[in-house]
């Protein structure tokens, strides 16, 4: 097959470019003719690497999500558990659940902090 | 059960497989069609490594818009129409960037490196189509990649570009004229 020069290749395009019509068989020709186009070799491997890496990166992703969430469950569980406890405690040490037996209070009244304090 | 080749496989086995998450229907359909894309995005941005990212794009984009793909129009459509929107955006983005940051001209936004051909003619005949695409605005040049380099019909260009067929016609009557000039002068 012989190739056509670049003024053979302009005038072809001008010459086609008076048509409307059908363009297939031009572009088959300028095809032939060399004026071709593709990516580099590898490009199938490097769109399907990139397609799965990522489907799976995503996946390991969301897998250590869902692992944080169960452990912080498990974590603010452990921590209710602990404030029933306290509570409870509290209750049976000092007989009720007010802010002074929260700060253990109790058994102090107003007036003898306030001579604690001043020394009178 | 795993199939040897999927090359005499129907598209659309190969696009339900394929969204099934078989890989290697997947890379059929990469393999059919990346010719069809490099025509589009290589004849209007050159032959370089961002057209080839931009053909990688392409091929991503249709794998996660796979399930959204109702067997209306045939695939190579909806494949072309993807390979379409990122090539114009990326021209966009270019003539954005080098408006902002570059005094140089519009031809610097393209980078050719025609390679891989076999003869110097070769080589000269797609430096020709490439430098007279270059030189048009991206609305004709685009009509004339659907037209001259992938052969498709005035409806389906209009289809692709999703433009009214009288458009496409008003438009390639004018890109025809442009490019008409333009090789002339080359």
């Amino acid at each position: 097959m012989t190739t056509m020069n670049s003024s053979e290749i302009k005038k072809l395009l001008i010459s086609s470019l008076n048509t409307d019509g059908d363009t297939t068989e031009l572009s088959a020709r300028l095809e032939r003719e060399g004026i071709s186009y593709d990516f580099s070799e590898d490009f199938t491997d490097k769109v399907l690497n990139k397609i799965y890496e990522t489907k799976v990166k995503v996946s390991r992703e969301v897998d250590f999500v869902k692992s944080l969430n169960i452990a912080f469950y498990r974590i603010a569980l452990t921590g209710v558990a602990a404030i029933v406890v306290l509570l409870i405690s509290i209750f049976l040490m000092e007989g009720s659940l007010s802010f002074n037996s929260f700060l253990g209070l109790s058994d102090s009244y107003d007036e003898t902090i306030v001579s604690l304090l001043t020394g009178n | 059960m795993i199939k040897e080749s999927y090359s005499a496989v129907e598209e659309n086995e190969l696009v339900r497989a394929a969204l099934g998450g078989d890989k290697q229907a997947f890379g059929e359909i990469v393999t059919r069609y990346r010719k069809m894309v490099a025509r589009t995005v290589k004849s209007m941005l050159g032959d370089s490594v961002f057209a080839e990212d931009i053909g990688q794009e392409v091929f991503i984009k249709l794998y996660y818009s796979l399930p959204e793909f109702r067997g209306e129009a045939k695939l190579s459509t909806y494949i072309q129409r993807i390979a379409v929107n990122l090539t114009l955006n990326e021209i966009k983005r270019r003539k954005r960037f080098f408006s902002m940051f570059s005094q140089k001209g519009n031809n610097e936004m393209y980078e050719f490196e025609v390679a891989d051909q076999d003869t110097q003619e070769q080589r000269e005949a797609t430096e020709i189509v490439n430098k007279a695409l270059k030189e048009m605005d991206p609305k004709f040049s685009i009509i004339i990649t659907m037209r001259m380099l992938q052969g498709y019909s005035t409806k389906e260009t209009a289809e692709i570009l999703d433009l009214p067929i009288g458009t496409v016609l008003s438009r390639l009557s004018r890109a025809q004229d442009q490019l008409k000039k333009i090789l002339e002068k080359l």
